[in-house]
């Protein structure tokens, strides 16, 4: 009987209509929960019959079903129960929540699967695990929360943009982003920042509209995006309505944040200490001719820095640190409306986030506001449509490459004042005072997102329905820059800056599906459909410059328009696909999927791609032999291997180009890029064999995954020879691999009455590493990356820091020549120009994963989530400024004061302190530091008030609950602010006055009713 | 019901049959093809356009170049205040070779040189009559001037009188379109540079008219021909080419020193500028030199007491033609309008080689070394020399008018003169082949003194 549960499943959440039927007699009875809550919109089934009914909003039912048949009773989150229909008209059932989680629903692309009888490797989060988590992009709320995807944010800028790396990084140069599907939309989701610094477009969206997040992992899952699903695809489905009674949430909370860490920097009287001695210590390389023109010198810097402080008694100890941060808050009201009658469902939503970031002078303010509608005209015809807005207004800072951005005030020392005494801000700082910039400029970002779908199925015959969608998606957003007068810089009385993008991404799909079993046993499930994706850009902007006064701050006020730009851009493809499942008995389970894409972006030779895939499964549990087993009550073998595809590459790179260029006011054309016809999609094939289980009745649940990721064909903006006339062709040139294993475990430790304790536990080892380059294989260096056959894509490529020559207190480098036995030359030289940079560091983990426990006692709820992460490396790129041993004016990192070589015989890592000595300064694994870290992600901790309380008031539940993020962090990572900062200007694994992300406090209270 | 069955099964079938693939021809908006660029008259004029607009860029002649010569070139009449690590490696005379206006400069020199190419690859296409050959002349003269910068800073010094082996640039003379094989190249001797450079000078000479509105004329390739024979030590074509300049070019001095200097438009001196509007072009002399009130960061390269010693004459205006910076520095005040156009050749560089040459060669061509100069010095307001007049005062007389164009480096290596206690051919006033060019390149070969 049991076997036949997955076409049930398939079926009924399929079908959600009820079907009158002529057969004998009439039962009835009430569903209810474990606490005796009625359950409306219950499916509930006849086994092996067409029919079924749906409970009411008071979760009753009623249905006519013959003597000996058998009722399903199936409902997400719970477990699916059955009841033979005996000689009574009565059956009242309590459905069990659902532990092992195997009858859950899971979203495939177009098309649904349970867990069950699924053989791809996808992993499922629910809104549970991303609601009330005070951050301001539902990406980062599922931090160590899904197994083998790892998520990083930049930096901590609150629209800042996010790395998500789905089974590690499959590509170099083209995107590593996962594919984004919202409710069957592929979503626009390319950087739109004109400042440099990359935003996440993906901020508009607000997670209480969201029911689910699925990632797509392996590439029988991910093969039916084809060319846009080599990164993994997430699948966003938003809530719909349930039939029933209306369900009105409220959840308000606020909060505030901080950084997670403060990093430590010479007081002013440090600072005078340590820069005379620089000097004087740069006599003896022939910067001055003696001692006192050394500290004439210095002084002379000092009474400048100081302004007209008095530096030599009382030096005024700006904390430029303190400065550039500001306490941070967060702020979330949202509400939704759930509801609906037997024939329509509607969803209503809308959201206020208001979060002032740990940066000063960035902050962003959104709304949201969805509504989902579907309504059955018949039996056959269900159509519905999803439309939702939102406006996200951001302040935006500088990227971390510019002197006005705040942290980069860090490099300023604290003997300068900020302020005069007079309140103005002081202009003559070591460098530009981003305090000016704060106060006479700004820079806004507004995202406006319009997102729609009306979609519409029609079953043909039975089992055989047809899918029609059509999808708006509008990416809208408006840059407007201010830099008054008074800002750095300026000499032109004022510049306003003002762009606007409009991205339109239109999708028409449509697409039949058919589920049928035969004979009790054979279940088939086939899709095949077509889908038109066509989006198109629009770009335009306008600098002025020449304004009458700082009052006047758009373009109009200018006097002079001087720079302006419109452009158009777009692309399009086109594809074909199909799948089908066959499920033989609930035990052996075979997938096949095909896609054919076009893509507007290949040359014309290339232009299609097929993307197959392979999957099977053996219930291994269902077998005789298991069948009755107490302790393994789920057993899956499952395989799976397929190709897929990633184009994201830009519009045109295969085309030889050149662009327009202005002259003295003439037009001109400039060469800009080298084109190559044969261009196409990089191909990535992954095997991924995997194992999941069941104990105790699903108490103790599990997966253990191995897979195994080809990617050929890489695309490449191949460096070329410079002296050639172009610096880099895009090729597809290169192969590289990602292996790894995903170990999940989910275990109900404590199921008491009153008092539940379940762990959920993920952990996955990725291992990267590229096996072929262009060019004979030879290392591509850009920056601080280097692509090198063998080791993991963009490795930290620097010296190696040898420590400090305690005899001189010279900086050392190890030599790292080849010796004539292949070994390298580990002598040492004080010359960086004299030693060779080596593979220093992965900027990936290769080990990453999360620990979550949630408790319930009674009326209080807890959960937590530990974060970690090991085996990645950054590289802090402003260190040789920040701990250059006093090479320049910069302020200094304590360390280059309390640990720097002084006399000979000291033995140290910090060199002696040497102005405009550069010594130790080159970019070398001295600025570089293992990120390994275990973080307290999240925790929550809420308490429910008792049911009989709020009745009387017809509420029905009212919980209120603190929550944080980023709690605690246990690390050694010492050469930046934090292990998950990095640069937003560029490079891989590459920090550069990178703000760490925020700690936040928050306390909320949801109201139901 | 079977309408709406029918309706949907119409919408599917028109779904997949509808042409879709039509759908993917989707071309670029902004470029056009290269077949296109090189396919038509008028698009080889606007190539030509976009290689003075190359050139006239922050990273090449648009002020990297000129900076990168004077602070190579100085030692202590001027100091780096500047915050970028590049420049204060010049000056400090210890580069790396990740220098960031090394690889920059390089890569804008060859980008303009392979563009340059490409044009006169395809000059075919232009049938105009007198279009070609001016098309053809301009081309040269922006190869010639790309191939000068680097053959002076990437090379050691040209030495008359001796065969010039040592290593040069590479010399591409032939347009890429297809990059999708390596295209190496080892580096040519510095004779051949110096020989391509000459052709291509001459070729534009005589192909180009006497005046071109702001584009190179033909006295502005004469000029650049007097410079790169100063530069060889041949002093007589020298002062030959420089004589003919000031013959026949029609351009005048400007009335005072200062007028010669941040002009919107070309003055009646100026030979050849690169073009700076509010729109387009660059003037990175302006970052570095000027203050913020003028457009710079406040003063990055300021004027030492050792500048302002050189002057003899205090009253020579060119001594006092400076002014405070923001941070109570002395700064030139040659660079003060961000808008102004990039000088690269202007009419006074022709009387100091005229004279030097006459010096060298003991004859007056044209005039004598003393009235040439005191044409100079009468004009900024300084007294007028007697002489007789040696090289030594022509070489102080070039650092007093041309301070700061970027002159002295090459000035002192042609005279092998040390600099900063480094003797002329020192590796360490050689820039460093680029980190990326010696990554790409199999063939190429280091500079002496720097790691791979």
């Amino acid at each position: 009987m049991k076997n036949k549960l997955p076409f049930y499943l398939g079926f009924i959440l399929m079908l959600t209509c009820s079907l009158a039927f002529s057969q004998t007699k009439s039962v009835s009875g009430t569903v209810t929960d474990e606490q005796g809550m009625p359950l409306p919109g219950v499916n509930i089934a006849v086994q092996g019959t067409n029919s079924g009914t749906q409970t009411d909003f008071d979760g009753n039912y009623t249905l006519n079903a013959e003597e000996g048949s058998v009722l399903v009773f199936s409902y997400l989150g719970f477990k699916n129960q059955q009841v033979t229909v005996g000689t009574g008209s009565s059956y009242n059932v309590t459905l069990q929540t659902s532990a092992d989680e195997l009858d859950e629903i899971v979203v495939v692309g177009y098309g649904t699967q349970s867990k069950r009888t699924l053989t791809d490797n996808i992993v499922k989060l629910s809104a549970e695990d991303i609601d009330e988590v005070p951050v301001s992009n539902f990406q980062s709320a599922l931090v160590g929360k899904a197994a083998g995807v790892q998520i990083t944010q930049n930096n901590g800028k609150v629209e800042g943009g996010l790395n998500i790396r789905v089974r590690g990084a499959t590509s170099i140069t083209a995107g590593t982003q996962p594919l984004y599907v919202l409710d069957g939309i592929p979503l626009y989701n390319a950087n739109e920042s004109s400042n440099g610094a990359p935003t996440n477009p993906l901020l508009s969206i607000s997670p209480n509209e969201i029911e689910s997040i699925e990632v797509l992992k392996d590439a029988s899952s991910a093969a039916i995006y084809g060319a846009r699903g080599a990164n993994g695809v997430v699948i966003i489905t938003t809530k719909t309505g349930k039939e029933g009674k209306a369900e009105f949430s409220v959840n308000i909370s606020h909060g505030f944040s901080e950084p997670t860490n403060t990093r430590e920097w010479l007081s002013g009287t440090q600072y005078i200490e340590l820069f005379r001695e620089a000097a004087i210590n740069a006599v003896d390389y022939g910067e001055f001719a003696d001692q006192a023109e050394a500290v004439d010198y210095i002084e002379g810097i000092f009474d400048f820095l100081a302004a007209d402080t008095d530096w030599r008694t009382n030096p005024v100890n700006t904390d430029w640190q303190a400065l550039a941060f500001q306490n941070g808050s967060v702020s979330d009201a949202d509400f939704s409306m759930s509801g609906g009658t037997a024939k329509t469902s509607i969803f209503f939503a809308g959201s206020m986030n208001e979060t002032k970031g740990i940066v000063r002078g960035n902050a962003l303010r959104r709304f949201n506001g969805r509504t989902n509608i579907s309504h059955k005209f018949s039996e056959r015809f269900n159509v519905g449509m999803n439309l939702s807005f939102s406006r996200t207004d951001i302040d935006r800072i500088a990227n971390d490459n510019q002197f006005t951005t705040p942290l980069q005030a860090i490099a300023q020392p604290q003997l300068s004042p900020a302020y005069l005494e007079d309140g103005s801000i002081n202009e003559n700082t070591l460098y530009a005072n981003f305090l000016l910039e704060d106060k006479f400029a700004y820079y806004k970002t507004i995202l406006r997102r319009v997102n729609g779908r009306a979609f519409g199925d029609y079953e043909i015959l039975d089992g055989l329905k047809i899918n029609g969608n059509f999808a708006y998606d509008l990416f809208y957003q408006t840059e407007d820059n201010f830099r008054g007068s008074q800002t750095p810089f300026q000499s032109t009385n004022g510049e306003a800056f003002a762009s606007s993008v409009n991205a339109e991404n239109y999708i028409v799909s449509g697409f039949l599906s058919y589920d049928k079993t035969f004979g009790d046993v054979h279940t088939i499930s086939a899709v095949a459909g077509t889908e038109l994706n066509e989006t198109t850009r629009r770009f335009e902007s306008v600098t002025a410059n020449q304004f009458p006064s700082d009052d006047f701050q758009t373009v109009s006020g200018g006097a002079q328009i001087v720079a302006g730009e419109g452009s158009e851009t777009a692309n399009a493809f086109y594809s074909l696909f199909a799948r089908a499942t066959y499920d033989y008995a609930g035990k052996y389970l075979l997938k096949a999927s095909i896609r054919r894409d076009g893509s507007s972006r290949f040359g014309a030779n290339e232009r299609y791609g097929i993307f197959p895939a392979f999957s099977a499964g053996w219930i291994i549990s269902e077998e005789g032999f298991l069948k009755d087993s107490d302790v393994l009550s789920y057993l899956k073998l499952r395989g799976s291997w397929g190709k897929t595809g990633n184009a994201d590459i830009g519009n045109f790179p295969s085309r030889y180009l050149f662009e327009s260029v202005s002259y003295n006011q003439k037009a001109g054309i400039s060469f800009s890029q080298p084109g190559n016809p044969d261009l196409t999609w990089e191909t990535t094939t992954q095997t991924d064999i995997g194992l999941e289980f069941g104990f105790f009745n699903g108490r103790i649940s599990g997966e253990i995954d191995y897979y195994h990721k080809n990617t050929d064909g890489l695309l490449f903006d191949v460096p070329l020879v410079p002296s050639s006339g172009a610096l880099s062709i895009s090729s597809n040139i290169g192969e590289l691999e990602n292996k790894g294993w995903e170990f999940i475990l989910n275990t109900d430790n404590i199921q008491a009455e009153n008092f539940q304790w379940s762990t959920s536990f993920n952990i996955s080892n990725n291992k990267n590493e590229i096996l072929s380059l262009p060019n004979d294989n030879n290392d591509i260096i850009t920056g601080r990356n280097i692509q090198r056959v063998g080791e993991p894509v963009n490795s930290l490529y620097v010296l190696e820091f040898a420590g400090v020559d305690p005899a001189n207190g010279d900086g050392l480098y190890y030599v790292n020549s080849v010796n004539p036995d292949g070994s390298l030359n580990k002598e040492t030289t004080n010359n960086p120009n004299a030693a060779n940079r080596i593979v220093a560091g992965n900027p990936f983990p290769e080990w990453y994963g999360g620990l979550t426990n949630t408790f319930n006692f009674l009326n209080v709820d807890f959960s937590f989530t530990f974060q970690g992460e090991f085996g990645a490396s950054i590289f802090n790129d402003g260190g040789r400024f920040q701990s250059a041993s006093a090479d320049y004016f910069d302020n200094q990192t304590l360390d280059q004061y309390t640990d720097r070589w002084r006399q000979p015989g000291d033995i140290t890592d910090v060199p002696q302190a040497r102005l405009f000595g550069g010594n130790g300064t080159a970019r070398s694994t001295r600025y570089l530091d293992r990120t390994d870290f275990v973080r307290l992600r999240n925790a929550t901790l809420g308490y429910t008030i008792p049911q009989e309380a709020i009745e009387r008031y017809g509420l029905s539940k009212v919980r209120v609950y603190v929550t944080g993020v980023n709690l605690l962090t246990f690390t050694d990572f010492d050469a930046d602010y934090d292990p998950e900062s990095t640069s937003d200007a560029g490079g891989v694994g590459v920090s550069f006055y990178s703000a760490p992300p925020a700690r936040t406090f928050s306390m909320g209270l949801n109201v139901k009713f | 019901m079977k309408k709406i069955y029918n309706y949907y099964i119409l919408l599917i079938i028109a779904i997949g049959l509808s042409s879709c693939d039509d759908n993917l021809e989707i071309n670029p908006r902004q470029s056009i093809d290269g077949s296109l660029a090189l396919a038509t008259e008028a698009n080889i004029q606007a190539l030509l356009i976009g290689i003075y607009e190359d050139s006239g860029q922050s990273v090449a002649f648009g002020g990297d170049i000129q900076i990168t010569n004077e602070l190579l070139g100085n030692s202590d009449q001027v100091s780096w205040f500047g915050t970028f690590v590049a420049p204060r490696q010049f000056i400090r005379k210890s580069i790396l070779v990740d220098n960031s206006f090394v690889g920059d400069t390089w890569a804008k020199n060859y980008e303009v040189i392979n563009q340059a190419n490409l044009i006169l690859d395809n000059l075919d296409v232009v049938t105009s009559s007198g279009v070609k050959n001016r098309i053809e002349g301009e081309t040269k003269y922006l190869r010639a001037l790309n191939y000068f910068s680097l053959i002076t800073l990437w090379a050691l010094p040209y030495e008359a009188g001796v065969s010039n082996t040592q290593p040069g640039v590479p010399l591409r003379l032939i347009g890429y379109e297809d990059y999708r094989t390596p295209l190496p190249a080892s580096r040519a001797s510095v004779e051949e540079i110096y020989a391509q450079i000459l052709a291509d000078l001459e070729d534009a000479y005589s192909n180009l008219p006497s005046s071109n509105d702001i584009f190179a004329s033909k006295y502005a390739a004469q000029a650049l021909r007097a410079r790169v024979y100063l530069q060889m030590q041949n002093y007589a074509a020298a002062r030959d080419a420089a004589h003919d300049v000031i013959e026949n070019s029609g351009a005048e001095l400007t009335e005072t020193f200062a007028d010669a200097f941040n002009n919107d438009a070309n003055s009646s001196e100026d030979l050849f500028a690169f073009q700076v509007t509010n729109q387009t072009g660059d003037n990175d002399l302006i970052t570095f030199y000027a203050s913020q009130d003028n457009g710079g960061r406040g003063g990055d390269i300021t004027l030492n007491p050792e500048y302002f010693a050189l002057f003899p004459d205090a009253d020579d205006e060119r001594s006092s033609f400076t002014y405070i910076g923001d941070f109570g520095d002395d700064l030139t005040a040659k660079y003060t309008n961000q808008f102004a156009n990039v000088v690269i050749s202007r009419l006074a560089e022709m009387y100091l080689i005229r004279a030097e040459g006459n010096i060298i060669e003991n004859t007056t061509v044209g005039a004598t070394p003393v009235e040439d100069i005191n044409k100079l010095r009468v004009r900024a307001n300084a007294d007028p020399v007697a002489g007789p007049l040696t090289q030594a005062d022509i070489l102080l007389e070039r650092q007093l008018e041309l301070a700061f164009e970027g002159f002295l480096l090459q000035d002192l290596k042609r005279t092998q003169s040390a600099v900063d206690d480094l003797p002329y051919d020192s590796p360490r006033l050689v820039l460093p082949i680029p980190q990326n060019e010696m990554d790409t390149n199999n063939l190429i070969e280091q500079n002496p003194g720097y790691g791979s």
